[in-house]
C-alpha cells in the first residue's frame, strides 16, 4: 500500500504521507484528530470505520465538500480541511449546544411555544446544521455513462466475493466484481491472522482467472424498471457488437446471441463515471459495516472499530495507540483475541473489556480513559469489537428477504444452502448473510460462485 | 461532551431520543425514523439500523424477527451528482443517446 513519501495539507498544516494512502491514515499517523462535528449537538467526530460506511471522517478536499477522508488516496498538494464547525473542528464554539442540550434536544417541540420565537430558531437553526459548504466551483466536465453486459456481477471485493468471483470466472463464466474499497480484500486487510498479502494475492488470483474489477467502485441503487424492453435492447447491442466484431476480423460471426430475461440495472459509481451493469446472475458479498456498541459518550474521537485498528495495524502499518482498550461481545472472542496479540507484539498495551463492564469514556475531543465496573482504563484508543452489520441495502433493493437477527449484527440476508436469496437470479455469501469471518466466508464463497456457475449452464437458464 | 449513547452518529440520536420516541408511541421502525431521523445522514443507516432496530425491539418487547427494516433507497453511498448527469432516464432512453455537456444541464456544471 505504501507508495512514494508526498506532502499534503491538513487542516492548513503540512503533513507528509504516502502515495495512496488514505487521508484518514495519514491524518491519523500525523496525530490529526477532530475531522468534522456532528450535525446537532456539534460533537467532535471523526474517523470510525476506515471502510467509507460511517460518516465521521468527512472533509472538505480541494473545495470539494464531505468526501470521505478514508477513502480518497493522498495525492500531492492535496488540501483537506474539517468542516461543520465553527471556527475549527478542533476547537468548535457551537459544541455549547451539546452542553445546553445535555439530556436532549427534541427538534419537533424546540422554540414552538411563540410563532415569532419559532421563526427565528429556523432561522439560526438552518445557519447551524446542514453538511459543508457548497463546493468551490461546479463540475466542468460531466461524464459518459458506462455499461457492462456480463453473466455474473459479484458485489464486494472480501473473501467471500473474491472467492465467488474467482469460482464463476474459473467456470467460464464473465464476471464483473464491484469492490468500494481504496483497495480490494475487504476484512482480510485488517486480520491479522491472514495479513495483507493474503488479500493481495486473492486478488491476483481473482484477476488472472479473468474476472473485471470495477475498483473504488459502490453500487448505488438497482433499478428494476430501467431495462423496458432488455431482450430486444440487449439483442440489438449484441448484434452491432457481433457486427463490428466480424467487420474487423474480417470473419463471419460465431459468437452466439445472448438472451436475457427481464432484469432492472445496477447502478454503479466509479471514481470517474457511473456504470450501468446488466447480469444473468448477481450475487451479494458486501459483508458487514463496522457498528458501535451502547456505552456512555460510545461518539467520543478515538473510539473506533476493532476492524478499523486491525486495518490500520494490518493495511497500513500504523499502531493506533500506545494503550489500546478493546470493549467487546463474547460472540467475537477469536477474533478480539488475535487482535489484541497483534497490538501486543506492535507494542501496545491491551485491556480488554466486556461491554457490560463499560460505563462509559472519558477525556475531551480525544479518548483518555474507559469507566469499567473494575476501575477506570486509561487509554488513548478505544476498539470496539462488536458484530459487523450485514451491508443488505443491495439485496434489499432486489427484494431479497431480509431478517433482524442481533446475533448476525443485523438485518441479515436470508439464504438457502446453496446462497440463493428469495430473489430470482440473485445470490448472497459471506457476511451480509449473518457474521461467519474471513474464513468462513472464502469458503461459503468458493461454494456459492460454483452453484451459480453451474445453474447459468442449465438449458432453462440461456 | 455532556454523557450520551449515541446510537445514530450522522444525526445525533442517542438512546434517551429512541426512548423518549418510544414513550410518545411511535412503535415502527419507520415511525422512528421518521421522528428521530435517525438513518437520514450521510451514511443512511449503514451504522445504525441494525443497532436501532435491535434496541427498538428491546424497548418495545418485540420479536426481533417481527421488525422490518426501513425501505432502501438508492444511492446506497455518497455520489458526486456530476455522475448522474449523463445516465439515461428509462422514460426517454432515445433522447439520452447525446451525451450532455457542461452547461446543457441547467445548474449543473454551469462554470462562471
Amino acid at each position: 500500500m505504501r507508495g512514494e513519501p508526498v506532502e499534503i495539507r491538513i487542516a492548513d498544516t503540512a503533513v507528509r504521507a504516502y502515495g495512496g494512502e488514505s487521508i484518514a491514515a495519514a491524518a491519523l499517523a500525523s496525530g490529526t484528530r477532530v475531522m468534522s462535528r456532528s450535525l446537532k449537538y456539534h460533537r467532535p467526530r471523526t474517523f470510525f470505520c476506515l471502510e467509507g460506511h460511517c460518516s465521521g471522517c468527512l472533509v472538505r478536499l480541494d473545495g470539494v465538500p464531505n468526501l470521505r477522508a478514508c477513502q480518497t488516496p493522498c495525492t500531492p498538494g492535496a488540501e483537506a480541511a474539517g468542516q461543520n464547525a465553527f471556527p475549527s473542528a478542533e476547537v468548535d464554539l457551537l459544541g455549547a449546544v451539546d452542553f445546553l442540550f445535555s439530556r436532549g434536544l427534541d427538534h419537533h417541540t424546540l422554540m414552538t411555544s411563540s410563532s415569532v420565537l419559532n421563526k427565528l430558531a429556523n432561522k439560526v437553526v438552518r445557519q447551524l446544521s446542514g453538511l459543508g459548504k457548497l463546493p468551490a466551483r461546479g463540475a466542468v466536465t460531466l461524464p459518459a455513462v458506462g455499461e457492462r453486459r456480463v453473466d455474473v456481477c459479484v458485489i464486494g471485493g472480501g473473501p467471500a466475493g473474491l472467492a465467488a468471483a474467482t469460482a464463476c470466472a474459473s467456470a467460464g463464466k464473465s464476471v464483473v466484481l464491484v469492490d468500494d474499497q481504496l483497495a480490494a480484500g475487504g476484512s482480510l486487510r485488517a486480520d491479522p491472522t491472514t495479513g495483507r498479502d493474503a488479500a493481495n494475492a486473492r486478488v491476483a488470483e481473482a484477476l488472472s482467472a479473468g474476472i473485471e474489477l470495477l475498483g473504488r467502485s459502490t453500487a448505488i441503487g438497482y433499478f428494476p424498471e430501467d431495462d423496458p424492453d432488455p431482450a430486444a435492447l440487449h439483442a440489438a447491442a449484441d448484434q452491432a457488437k457481433a457486427a463490428a466484431l466480424s467487420v474487423a476480423a474480417g470473419a463471419g460471426s460465431s459468437s452466439e446471441p445472448a438472451v436475457h430475461g427481464p432484469r432492472g440495472v445496477l447502478a454503479v459509481a466509479t471514481p470517474d463515471q457511473l456504470v450501468r451493469i446488466h447480469a444473468r446472475a448477481w450475487i451479494w458479498a458486501t459483508g458487514g459495516y463496522p457498528v458501535n456498541l451502547p456505552f456512555a459518550d460510545n461518539d467520543r474521537p478515538g473510539v473506533i472499530a476493532a476492524r478499523a485498528v486491525g486495518r490500520l495495524l494490518v493495511d497500513h502499518g500504523i499502531l493506533g495507540g500506545d494503550k489500546v482498550c478493546i470493549v467487546e461481545v463474547p460472540q467475537l472472542a477469536a477474533e478480539t483475541d488475535a487482535l489484541a496479540a497483534a497490538l501486543v507484539t506492535a507494542g501496545a498495551e491491551v485491556t480488554r473489556v466486556g461491554l457490560d463492564d463499560t460505563h462509559g469514556t472519558r477525556g475531551r475531543s480525544w479518548v483518555s480513559s474507559v469507566e469499567t465496573t473494575r476501575g477506570r482504563v486509561d487509554c488513548d484508543l478505544v476498539a470496539v469489537a462488536a458484530i459487523p452489520s450485514p451491508a443488505s441495502e443491495g439485496p434489499r433493493q432486489q427484494g431479497c428477504a431480509v431478517v433482524l437477527d442481533p446475533e448476525a449484527g443485523g438485518f441479515r440476508v436470508v439464504v438457502d444452502e446453496l446462497g440463493r436469496t428469495t430473489a430470482a437470479n440473485v445470490w448472497a455469501c459471506g457476511d451480509v448473510t449473518g457474521y461467519v469471518g474471513p474464513e468462513r466466508a472464502t469458503a461459503h464463497g468458493t461454494r456459492v460462485g460454483a452453484s451459480v456457475a453451474t445453474t447459468l449452464a442449465k438449458p432453462e437458464m440461456r | 461532551m455532556a454523557k450520551k449513547i449515541v446510537l445514530c452518529r450522522c444525526e445525533d440520536v442517542t438512546l434517551s431520543d429512541l426512548e423518549h420516541c418510544v414513550d410518545r408511541g411511535y412503535l415502527d421502525i419507520e415511525e422512528v425514523k421518521r421522528y428521530t431521523g435517525f438513518g437520514t445522514g450521510p451514511c443512511q443507516g449503514k451504522e445504525c439500523l441494525g443497532p436501532m432496530a435491535t434496541q427498538l425491539a428491546r424497548l418495545t418487547k418485540q420479536a426481533p424477527a417481527a421488525i422490518p427494516p426501513f425501505t432502501s433507497r438508492p444511492p446506497i453511498a455518497p455520489t458526486p451528482i456530476k455522475l448522474l448527469a449523463n445516465a439515461p432516464d428509462a422514460h426517454r432512453f432515445d433522447d439520452d443517446l447525446e451525451p450532455r455537456r457542461a452547461g446543457t444541464v441547467p445548474g449543473v456544471g454551469v462554470t462562471k
